[in-house]
């Protein structure tokens, strides 16, 4: 679906231009190498990891395995040292409006008011004014923010602006949406209902979205399939398929135990790092201490 | 009025309070016809004119110096210097190079006040968060567009500060070089300096404070104003 806003499509003239191709959105990372000045610090090693359209698929791992690296090569902020990133087939050489960030911090630009915000892509893409106008409604209406249109960024919440970096990514109409533990600097109660926007947006428009996290719960509550990064060198350490159902019910059994099993793939792999990086007093049963969501209500226990 | 009440220094030099006043004799001529009117008319216009000249180098050299590395190590230790150099030092080699002309005050004024306006430019485009950048290439914006519409409203914040940093300077430059250069059209520095040589305190006293007034008056009224009302906007205060 290429429409921000299904139901709304009938006010935008670019939704029955574009094709409605169902496969668009396929992100594929063919044995990607990325160092950074020769080491692989933060970088990735021989990695492959193919995103289908329209799927779910949220990286999680420790800090310095590379999970950034793995969002910016697929954004093309940076371009891989071998191996090939390609989007639908087409080799990814910048930055471009097919791919649309959600940043942690926003990165909304504080001059512009929150709608501005969101048509600053579409004017840079040139499109024409009356246009632009229909399109910033529509994604102002999908969240939910249309009544803070005209505020500055510095006047909305930090959920609310989080909400605005999103629908300045969807207005762009992007096959892949990357984002950048967008929910990192929120607060628990403000994270949950985040979550349960996103599951409601991604229903709705089927975008392919590449997340990166470092929490479990947040990986487990969202993904179709957990991507395990394994740090030093940077590399794919296991990919687990979530198949509850969506919308999901964050409290549920299922979703509790999963978030075990993975969260205890993560410790191990931390644990393994912090062994081969430490010294000799490194106690390797401290637990590790992964999920920022621990204070979440039920959701680590 | 100092020596109707203490008696100091000779009444010549510290006339009495009337005298400093205006004039009760003819107040109609003195505010509209008195050297004082075309005196600041004269420097204001030297003002607009050498401020603007000013911010155009300064804040090229300033973007110059953000942008690339060398350049800055290059040029970054000797603007400081000429920082802090105090700008009637200018004057001597102002009146070798140029003569003493409009030119040579204008050439005072520039050299006092530009460096102000490119360091302060360059520090606050340094503190520009790089993800407005990353944010407005992930958006399409490239090459001139980057600088247009991302870099440059970013930096709106530095170029306030560096205007206001810069006008303080420019000012004080101005009156110095007025005070040295005597050219054809005289500003409030050749009134200041012309009272010096006439004895005649009250007119000293009376620039000065014209002075102080505009000068604050543009600092709160224009500068404090523009940084403020850019600094809401981002939500800086």
């Amino acid at each position: 679906m290429s429409v921000a806003v299904p139901q709304r499509s009938e006010i935008s003239t670019a939704s029955r231009v574009a094709p409605q191709t169902r496969t668009r959105g396929m992100l594929r990372l063919d044995h990607v190498t990325r160092l950074f000045n020769g080491s692989l610090d933060h970088g990735l090693q021989d990695v492959s990891l193919t995103c289908q359209p329209g799927e779910f698929v949220v990286v999680v791992g420790p800090s310095g395995c590379g999970k950034s690296t793995l969002l910016n090569l697929a954004a093309g902020m940076i371009s891989p040292t071998s191996g090939t990133v390609e989007l639908d087939g087409q080799s990814i050489r910048g930055p471009g409006p097919d791919r649309s960030m959600v940043f942690q911090d926003h990165g909304l630009f504080p001059w512009l008011s929150a709608a501005q915000n969101i048509e600053f892509g579409l004017k840079m893409a040139g499109l024409p004014r009356s246009e632009r106008k229909d399109r910033v409604a529509s994604a102002l209406h999908l969240v939910h923010l249309s009544d803070s249109a005209n505020k500055l960024i510095h006047e909305l919440s930090g959920g609310m602006r989080q909400r605005v970096a999103i629908a300045r990514a969807l207005v762009m109409d992007p096959a892949v949406l990357l984002m950048d533990e967008p929910f990192a600097a929120l607060d628990a109660q403000t994270r949950t209902l985040m979550h349960a926007q996103l599951q409601e947006l991604w229903g709705q428009t089927r975008k392919t979205i590449l997340f990166v996290t470092h929490s479990v719960g947040e990986a487990v509550r969202l993904a179709d399939r957990i991507v395990v990064l394994h740090a030093y060198p940077g590399r794919i350490r296991r990919e687990i398929r979530v198949a509850l159902p969506h919308p999901r019910n964050f409290d549920s059994a299922d979703i509790n135990a999963l978030v075990r099993q993975v969260r205890k793939e993560i410790e191990d792999e931390v644990n393994r790092v912090n062994r081969a990086t430490s010294d000799a007093y490194w106690k390797p049963e401290a637990p590790a201490d992964l999920d920022s969501d621990s204070g979440f209500m039920g959701g680590g226990i | 009025m100092l020596n109707v009440r203490t008696g100091f220094g000779n009444p010549i030099s510290f006339p009495g309070w009337p005298r400093v006043s205006v004039d009760p004799q003819d107040p109609v001529r003195h505010v509209y016809d008195s050297p004082l009117v075309i005196a600041n008319i004269v420097s204001l216009a030297r003002l607009a004119v050498g401020f603007g000249i000013s911010i155009l180098i300064g804040m090229i050299v300033g973007l110059a110096m953000w942008r690339w590395k060398a350049l800055d190590e290059f040029l970054g230790p000797p603007l400081l210097g000429v920082q802090t150099l105090p700008s009637v030092c200018w004057v001597p080699m102002a009146i070798l190079v140029l003569g003493i002309n409009e030119y040579s005050i204008l050439f005072v004024l520039v050299m006092g006040s530009f460096a102000a306006v490119a360091i302060s430019l360059r520090d606050g485009l340094r503190v520009i968060p790089p993800l407005y950048p990353r944010a407005g290439l992930m958006l399409g914006a490239r090459g001139w567009r980057l600088y247009r519409y991302v870099l440059l409203p970013a930096s709106l914040p530095a170029m306030a500060t560096s205007l206001r940093q810069g006008f303080s300077f420019a000012w004080r430059s101005l009156m110095g070089a007025e005070l040295i250069l005597v050219v054809q059209n005289h500003g409030l520095g050749f009134l200041l300096q012309a009272g010096r040589d006439f004895s005649d305190v009250a007119q000293v006293i009376a620039v000065m404070i014209v002075m102080v007034v505009i000068g604050m008056l543009a600092d709160r009224w224009i500068f404090a104003k523009i940084q403020s009302a850019i600094q809401t906007r981002f939500g800086l205060n």
